[in-house]
């Protein structure tokens, strides 16, 4: 068994852009008090605190949206060195909670927004929204035309996503962007944003209040408080070992339990044991806790079986309910796993068709690195 | 589930409405007669008419008592658009009758005019139209085939009588002049309001502190009695206009057209700074916020998201200072300015109701067809989006 690396690892890039000794007032009030930071390129950056501890205005000063008092804001990439303002910010994608869809514009002429802003040729700018509405995978066709007050939170959410993404940005700013939407379509959003991350290798800079998506989302986390960082590592660092009482308070009970949310499904899958028949005790050998997984014709998972104590077990699989995708985390599958019993979950594709399995020792595995 | 039938009380409850209204028709007067413009006016009921006319203005209620108990949305859509075209045919004809039989008698009053039990059984009819859900073409066709009525009946003589008619026709070119007189003093009115009501409903946007200045000056402006400040604006401009001969040849004085456009851009001026700040201020932050947060330069984010998103509102804003200007041009008459104002008022002043009447009757049909013209303009102006708000599934 493989077990990945459980985040690619922050050595093997550079640094995106450097803040340093940042401080920002709002009258009298100090919102950010000496804050540095380094963000590192095509990786994503959590930042995460109580409401009020500065996170969002952290962000908001990396556009220029929010005035500096002191400090700087050095942009070390190439990308976006040397640009003005504008074109700065227009060179770094963003999207916000409240989402904020121009309410007059359709789907279209939202996404398309940046480009048109930057002046490209029409032919190039409608690929390019056909593209990215495929990317968070609502359907051209149905959707260019509609206008904001004819989408839900969730499909809002997707476009402003895709807004975001319009020039294709070697940044993007994120201000808990799934923040307005249900817990069931967050998890989605997530797993949606994992797929598209991994595929695109933006430097992404997220905020967020939610410790759970902190952790699944962040290969570098940032924790803030009264407008101070107080501690800034990879999440496996900082649940393992944080750093004073107000980051363990902040984890959590579950702190253990969290670290789960770290990996992906993908990352200790294994091949599955699965066939068409019903004849389980054939094919599962004795003296073994592997899961037997019949699937139908067209590959999805009907049944499971395990041996427990001598005999066989069977657990009838209901998709989505007993199963897990490719990005879901371990969290999820353990989940599942005790809840059927079995000695693993299955993990099936975008179509429902079982691709592997994650076994309950892989976790346990994960658990003691 | 949609279920008329017979017992339907809300169907009951209108019925009953337009029917008692009919009934208060038939106990007043219903056209009245006069010797010439300012003599006392001789009053006649429903019960003058002859009994085939009585019939006749009878017929659309009983129509409606037939809606009110019959079951069928579509039969009772028809009965309701029949009833409403007969009542406003009847009426017409029956001043056409009278009219023609008082031409045709040279011994007989000289004019004559509808009264108030007519106003009351129209009411009654617009009341059977409001009854409709939805306005159908058949409707359009029914009130175009009793215009056209109208007009031929005119054309024949038929209502030459009629006092508001015999009113216009004394007027005769000076009728037009009044009347483009009104329109211009509201056009240019409402030129000078917008001109300087937008920059200040912007600046208001802008500045808080001058917010604070802006809107209590409007409130105390938006309390001055229109004819009082007609009157406190003579002195100060008859002043100007004496010390600055230049201001005098642009024909600026004390009394005319001047202190009535000045009054009336000032009342102007409340609706449009109200309306167009309200537009402004009530865009979502957040979408202030993404469009800066992309990329726009701040020249953008006017002219691609404030502007398009505010234009609706500020346009509302100019709607009921068009609708508002127009009734209160009327007063510009009190300080010798020109427009309608000149028929109601002299009209008052020699007891002639029916030139009161026409001069009335000129500004209601002026404000209604630019009510609805402006109307028209905002749905066109309007994104689709915007337009039903809350419609959709979000």
């Amino acid at each position: 068994m493989q077990v990945n690396q459980a985040h690619p690892i922050l050595t093997d890039t550079h640094t995106f852009l450097k803040v340093e000794h940042l401080v920002v007032q709002y009258g009298t009030i100090v919102a950010l008090d000496d804050v540095s930071l380094e963000i590192p390129a095509n990786r994503v950056t959590v930042l995460i605190g109580p409401s009020g501890c500065g996170k969002s205005t952290t962000l908001r000063c990396l556009n220029g949206l929010v005035g500096i008092e002191r400090g700087t804001i050095t942009y070390l990439d190439a990308s976006v060195q040397g640009l003005s303002q504008t074109d700065l910010r227009r060179s770094m994608g963003y999207a916000i909670q409240s989402v904020g869809l121009m309410p007059h514009l359709t789907v279209e002429e939202n996404v398309d927004l940046v480009p048109r802003l930057l002046g490209w040729d029409r032919s190039k700018r409608k690929e390019r929204v056909d593209k990215l509405l495929a990317l968070v995978r609502l359907d051209p066709e149905i959707y260019r035309k509609k206008y904001p007050n004819e989408l839900s939170g969730g499909e809002a959410q997707r476009i402003g996503f895709a807004r975001a993404l319009g020039s294709d940005p070697p940044v993007l700013l994120m201000d808990e962007p799934f923040g307005a939407v249900d817990p069931l379509n967050r998890i989605l959003l997530q797993d949606e944003f994992i797929r598209i991350q991994r595929q695109l290798k933006k430097s992404v800079v997220f905020v967020t209040h939610d410790l759970e998506e902190a952790v699944r989302l962040a290969d570098y986390l940032v924790i803030m408080k009264d407008g101070k960082i107080v501690q800034a590592d990879t999440p496996e660092q900082i649940l393992s070992s944080p750093k004073g009482e107000f980051v363990e308070r902040f984890l959590g009970p579950e702190r253990s339990l969290q670290r789960l949310t770290l990996v992906t499904a993908d990352r200790c899958m294994e091949k599955a044991l699965s066939g068409l028949d019903s004849d389980a005790s054939a094919h599962l050998p004795d003296c073994s806790n592997l899961t037997y997984w019949q699937v139908d014709e067209d590959g999805a998972p009907v049944c499971g079986y395990t041996r427990s104590e001598g005999s066989i077990i069977q657990k009838p699989i209901t998709s989505a309910i007993h199963t897990v995708q490719i990005y879901s985390s371990l969290k999820d599958c353990m989940a599942k796993i005790l809840n059927s019993g079995l000695s693993a979950a299955a993990v099936v594709d975008e179509r429902g068709r079982l691709c592997g399995e994650v076994r309950f020792e892989a976790i346990q595995q994960i658990s003691i690195l | 589930m949609r279920q008329r039938d017979a017992t339907d009380p809300f169907k009951l409850k209108l019925a009953s409405i337009v029917l008692l209204l009919f009934l208060v028709s038939y106990f007043l007067p219903f056209f009245l007669l006069r010797e010439n413009r300012i003599s006392p006016e001789i009053a006649n009921g429903m019960g003058a008419l002859d009994l085939r006319c009585r019939i006749f203005l009878l017929l659309p209620f009983l129509l409606v008592a037939l809606y009110a108990s019959v079951k069928g949305d579509w039969l009772s859509d028809m009965l309701l658009s029949l009833a409403g075209t007969l009542g406003l045919f009847f009426p017409m004809m029956v001043l056409a009758i009278v009219g023609g039989r008082l031409s045709g008698d040279a011994s007989s009053p000289s004019r004559y005019g509808p009264a108030s039990g007519m106003y009351v059984y129209l009411t009654a009819v617009l009341v059977i139209f409001m009854m409709k859900p939805k306005v159908k073409a058949y409707d359009l066709i029914g009130i175009a085939l009793v215009i056209g009525s109208v007009l031929v009946a005119g054309y024949r003589g038929s209502y030459d009588r009629l006092g508001l008619l015999l009113e216009a026709r004394n007027f005769g070119t000076r009728l037009n002049q009044e009347l483009v007189a009104h329109i211009r003093l509201t056009l240019i009115s409402l030129a000078i309001s917008i001109a300087i009501g937008l920059p200040l409903a912007l600046v208001s946007y802008q500045s808080r502190r001058a917010e604070k200045i802006i809107f209590p000056f409007l409130n105390i402006l938006q309390t001055i009695p229109g004819i009082a400040l007609l009157g406190l604006l003579i002195t100060p401009l008859s002043t100007l206009s004496r010390t600055f001969p230049l201001l005098r040849e642009l024909g600026i004085k004390g009394i005319g057209n001047t202190p009535a456009i000045i009054a009336l851009t000032t009342y102007a001026l409340y609706p449009i700074i109200r309306y167009s700040f309200t537009a402004f201020s009530s865009i979502d932050q957040s979408v202030i916020q993404a469009a800066r947060g992309m990329g726009m330069s701040p020249s953008q984010v006017w002219k691609l998201v404030r502007f398009p998103l505010a234009t609706p509102g500020v346009l509302q804003g100019m709607r009921v200072a068009l609708v508002q200007t127009i009734g209160n041009a009327t007063l510009a008459k009190l300080i010798g300015g020109d427009g309608l104002g000149v028929l109601v008022f002299e009209g008052l002043g020699q007891a002639s109701v029916d030139m009161v009447l026409l001069g009335m009757g000129l500004i209601i049909g002026l404000t209604v067809i630019s009510d609805r013209l402006f109307q028209i303009l905002i749905t066109l102006t309007t994104p689709r989006s915007l337009r039903a708000k809350g419609v959709g599934n979000g």
